[in-house]
């Protein structure tokens, strides 16, 4: 018996009180020996089965670098790679994604009455009065003052993007020109580079009204990469 | 099982299981990952913070920002999330590398954060919606955290890192503004850093909509 | 306390009944200071957990509420809400009601008992010291290890007075058979060090690197659930339910067979939490497996207490302790149940990030837990203090506020969380029209923490009245009715 704290008097008159409550319990906890139902045995079973098809199919092989369940072979290769050249439709959707999705949103919509949309546009798909050498201007310089588009004014500031590449100017003006239902010519990396010369001496952006005033350039369609003389003579002496 | 050790090998050995592929499995596979390197820039993926931006891990962690907002982008068809233009494409590990503490998040009362950078790149608007968020959302519910910002009369000019467009309650009154103080400028360089958008081989972006 | 001479052991006062008692009474006597300490603590926190909560539920509904201060701030007042009620109020009393079930089935006195006492003290102040570490900016902003670095080894040290005396304890117990109760708190004990150590080491002292450490910190958290509370909680209900109404458990095979495969699954379902997220696909399907697994173990334990109280319902009649217990045992069993279906990913997308979460954490926490720990307290608590509770009224009101109360927070926490998860889901929704739909439940959800806030003032004044010897002195327990006639056991609470 461990002796307690307390002296011997006190221990009595203690446990004398706590024996009323202790007097009516029942006897400590015991086991019964009832069996297993059969019945659970067999779900176990069941769900353990289950367990083993999810396992399979949704462990992405149980790799390391497949972080998407429903892969169940992913073909990358084991160590991932530094990124090489790419689709340029991808690289061009990088670019946007990286830089012009904060105004002109990944739905090309816009913002109405602050961020033209890029859907539809009809200064991204060339139509009236709007040539490709505008667009590589506005990336180039910036636009700036009230603007129509799609019959919609805004007059909002874009910066000009001149420290992107030439190629990275080219992909994401090839990928405007291609998404949300557009369908415009591709726009090559040595006209972005033959405009960029062209308006070296520039440091203002433009304005709707000093590009109308340059004649439209509309190159030939269809992969001609090496190919960037116009289909128009050009006529920019007004740069 | 009136067996001490045996009742002690069965609780070990249970638990190691776990241990071993929920602990001991991430550290060695995900716990020595590097930076890729970015061939356009000669930066790396995730890109190196500023030493603001990291000071401004910790102001996140001590003001709890992570028990509102997530930080992950989940893919389809789990989740709407990249439909919805919280992102590109799937946050993967490697976008944490740079994170200390990870603010993974397991609450969206608010909106999810992991491209906050890229939506909201204006360090002002950030600053503005700090001190007093229903001055620029009216309908939100997120707590204001002027007590990271100073009111003080200007002396001569404004000056430069005041806040600027501030209406409401708590704007200042004329001849005074309102500044930051270094935690409020940590918070914002860090949630402007927020961007998951750059490329990375083990989550490949999904095709355009 | 056997008789001694040959003539006393035909001495009526040395019944074999009343020597068993008398054993029992000396037992409990050893137990009285520290087990007395740490619910004392544990009740201490729960007020001061329940009124952080309730700041911090309002805030959600009025923002601009208390927003002058950063202590204030809502992302410091819902950790140290989270912390106090873990570590506070729960680990406190279940470590108090682990040490006095610990001492009852070894069937020997608590030895040691300063290592417990010091424990208490180093354990509250380790919470109150990390808790308002919290409030001033501290918070590490790792759910549920927020505590900051200066509190933890406070904790660490008091558990591990804990965790020594409960091998000592076990160790020196009675031979004979090894009570199903038992397992688990030998278990508990060793586990959650484990985790708590685990944890500390490798996201806070020496972090792993990137979302590796999302992976640890979710494994640690959902083992605190699973591997330290459910053990206790389990093993409280294994002891009181077949303690009050006098009948043996049901099956030790179902005992067994639950025991081991909580052990083995609960501790993998941790990256449940973060379905979707940024690590291997594997991982997170483990844990969607071991989450369904858990089938397993919780219908055993469901079946064995279900059988054990058939034919005996009438008893959550009249008495206090079973009717805490069995609102506890059963809200296991339905978090669990809910707890699967949310693991799976196709219904996850519904729930995650949504208030569907915070109402599945309180279901098992307090429906489960804390009701549990009432139901335990409300047995041992006169056992302690030699009287018996001074009004069943207030321990009626004590029940149907708390039960209202959670009932109405997990019900408008579970259709709100529904909603958002709904309006989230659609990207053609905006955020303004998901957070329209839930506002109303979460006010439905503010105004359960006053009923629940309420009943734990209640419980609190009961047991003041208790420890400070004002209990009443009459023979028989306290009870809400008088029990039925005609059963021998009925009224043995």
């Amino acid at each position: 018996m461990t002796p307690t704290d307390e002296g011997p008097k006190e221990n009595e008159s203690d446990i004398a009180r706590i024996h009323g409550a202790i007097l009516r319990e029942h006897a400590e906890p015991r086991d019964g020996y009832e069996p297993i139902p059969l019945w659970l045995v067999g779900l176990f079973f069941g769900i353990m089965f289950w367990a083993g098809l999810y396992l399979a199919y949704f462990s992405g092989g149980f790799r390391a670098d497949v972080f998407n369940p429903s892969e169940t072979a992913w073909a990358g290769g084991g160590v991932p790679q530094p990124v090489g050249p790419v689709d340029p439709k991808l690289a061009g959707k990088r670019v946007f994604t990286r830089n012009c999705v904060v105004c002109h949103q990944t739905t090309g919509l816009g913002v109405v009455g602050q961020f033209p949309p890029l859907a539809g546009s009809e200064w991204v798909l060339g139509h009236d009065w709007h040539g490709d050498n505008h667009l590589v201007k506005i990336l180039l310089k910036g636009l700036q003052g009230p603007v129509q588009i799609k019959g919609a004014t805004f007059n909002n500031a874009m910066p000009t993007w001149a420290q992107l590449s030439d190629e990275q100017i080219a992909s994401v003006l090839t990928y405007i020109r291609s998404q949300w239902g557009n369908a415009a010519p591709p726009i090559s990396p040595d006209y972005v580079k033959k405009i960029r010369g062209r308006t070296a001496d520039r440091t203002e952006p433009w304005t709707q009204k000093d590009l109308q005033a340059i004649p439209p350039e509309k190159l030939p369609v269809a992969g001609a990469e090496g190919d960037s003389s116009p289909a128009t003579p050009q006529s920019d002496s007004k740069i | 099982m009136n067996k001490l050790p045996l009742l002690f090998l069965g609780v070990f050995l249970t638990f190691a299981s776990s241990w071993i592929g929920l602990v001991a499995y991430p550290y060695l596979a995900l716990g020595h990952m590097q930076p890729l390197p970015d061939e356009e820039t000669g930066g790396s993926f995730p890109p190196g913070n500023s030493g603001l931006a990291v000071a401004g891990q910790r102001v996140y962690a001590a003001n709890g920002c992570l028990y509102c907002h997530s930080q992950q982008v989940r893919l389809e068809p789990l989740s709407t999330d990249i439909e919805k233009g919280l992102g590109p494409r799937q946050t993967v590990a490697r976008d944490y590398l740079r994170a200390q503490p990870v603010f993974l998040g397991t609450m969206r009362t608010g909106p999810d954060l992991s491209n906050i950078g890229a939506r909201q790149p204006d360090a002002n608007w950030h600053h503005r919606h700090l001190y007093e968020p229903r001055t620029v959302t009216d309908w939100s519910i997120m707590p204001s955290f002027r007590f990271l910002y100073k009111m003080r009369k200007i002396q001569g000019q404004q000056s430069d890192d005041a806040l600027k467009d501030l209406v409401g309650p708590h704007a200042p009154p004329p001849g005074w503004e309102v500044v930051p103080n270094e935690e409020a400028k940590a918070l914002v360089a860090y949630l402007v850093s927020l961007k998951r958008n750059y490329p990375l081989p083990e989550s490949p972006e999904p095709p355009a909509k | 306390m056997k008789p001694h001479s040959l003539i006393s052991s035909f001495h009526p006062a040395n019944e074999p009944d009343t020597l068993a008692s008398h054993e029992r009474a000396e037992i409990d006597a050893s137990t009285r200071f520290p087990v007395l300490l740490f619910f004392g603590s544990a009740i201490f926190w729960l007020l001061v957990g329940s009124l952080l909560g309730l700041v911090s539920a309002w805030k959600m509904t009025h923002p601009a509420m208390l927003d002058q201060m950063a202590w204030t701030t809502f992302g410091r007042l819902r950790p140290a809400h989270l912390n106090t009620v873990i570590y506070g109020w729960a680990s406190a009393s279940g470590i108090g009601v682990g040490l006095w079930l610990m001492a009852r089935l070894c069937r020997i006195p608590l030895i040691h008992s300063k290592l417990l006492i010091s424990a208490a003290i180093f354990w509250n102040i380790g919470v109150l010291v990390g808790v308002l570490g919290i409030l001033a900016g501290d918070s590490r902003s790792i759910e549920w290890l927020e505590l900051p670095g200066y509190a933890t080894p406070i904790l660490f040290i008091a558990y591990a007075c804990i965790g020594v005396w409960a091998i000592i304890m076990f160790r020196y117990r009675r031979p004979g058979h090894v009570y199903v109760s038992q397992w688990y708190l030998f278990a508990a004990f060793l586990w959650f060090p484990w985790l708590y150590a685990t944890a500390n080491i490798l996201l806070i002292w020496e972090p792993i690197q990137g979302s590796a450490q999302g992976a640890v910190n979710w494994w640690f958290a959902h083992n605190v659930l699973g591997l330290w509370f459910t053990p206790i909680g389990l093993a409280s209900a294994y002891y009181m339910i077949p303690k009050v109404i006098g009948r043996p458990i049901h099956s030790y095979y179902l005992s067994i067979l639950g025991f081991w495969s909580l052990a083995l699954f609960y501790s993998w379902n941790g990256m449940h939490h973060l379905i979707g997220g940024p690590f291997p696909a594997w991982m997170i399907s483990a844990s969607v497996v071991a989450s369904v697994m858990m089938f397993i173990p919780v219908v055993t334990v469901a079946i064995n207490h279900h059988m054990t109280m058939r034919g005996h319902f009438d008893a959550l009649k009249w008495s206090p302790t079973l009717r805490f217990t069995v609102f506890g045992a059963m809200s296991y069993t339905l978090a669990s149940l809910q707890g699967m279906t949310m693991a799976i990913p196709s219904l996850n997308t519904l729930t995650h990030f949504t208030d569907y979460t915070i109402g599945h954490a309180h279901l098992g926490l307090y429906a489960f837990f804390t009701m549990a720990m009432f139901g335990a307290m409300y047995y041992i608590v006169p056992r302690l203090t030699g009287r018996e509770w001074a009004s069943a009224a207030a321990i009626r009101w004590h029940f149907w506020l708390v039960a209202t109360g959670i009932l109405l927070m997990i019900g408008s926490l579970f259709l709100g969380g529904v909603l958002e998860g709904l309006a989230q889901y659609d990207p053609r929704v905006s955020f303004k029209t998901s957070l329209d739909y839930v506002t109303p439940f979460r006010w439905l959800r503010g105004i359960s923490g006053f009923l629940l806030l309420a009943g734990h003032l209640v419980f609190t004044a009961l047991f003041a009245l208790m420890v400070l010897k004002l209990g009443r002195r009459k023979d028989g327990p306290t009870l809400f009715a008088v029990p039925t006639g005609g059963n021998p056991g009925a009224s043995a609470v």
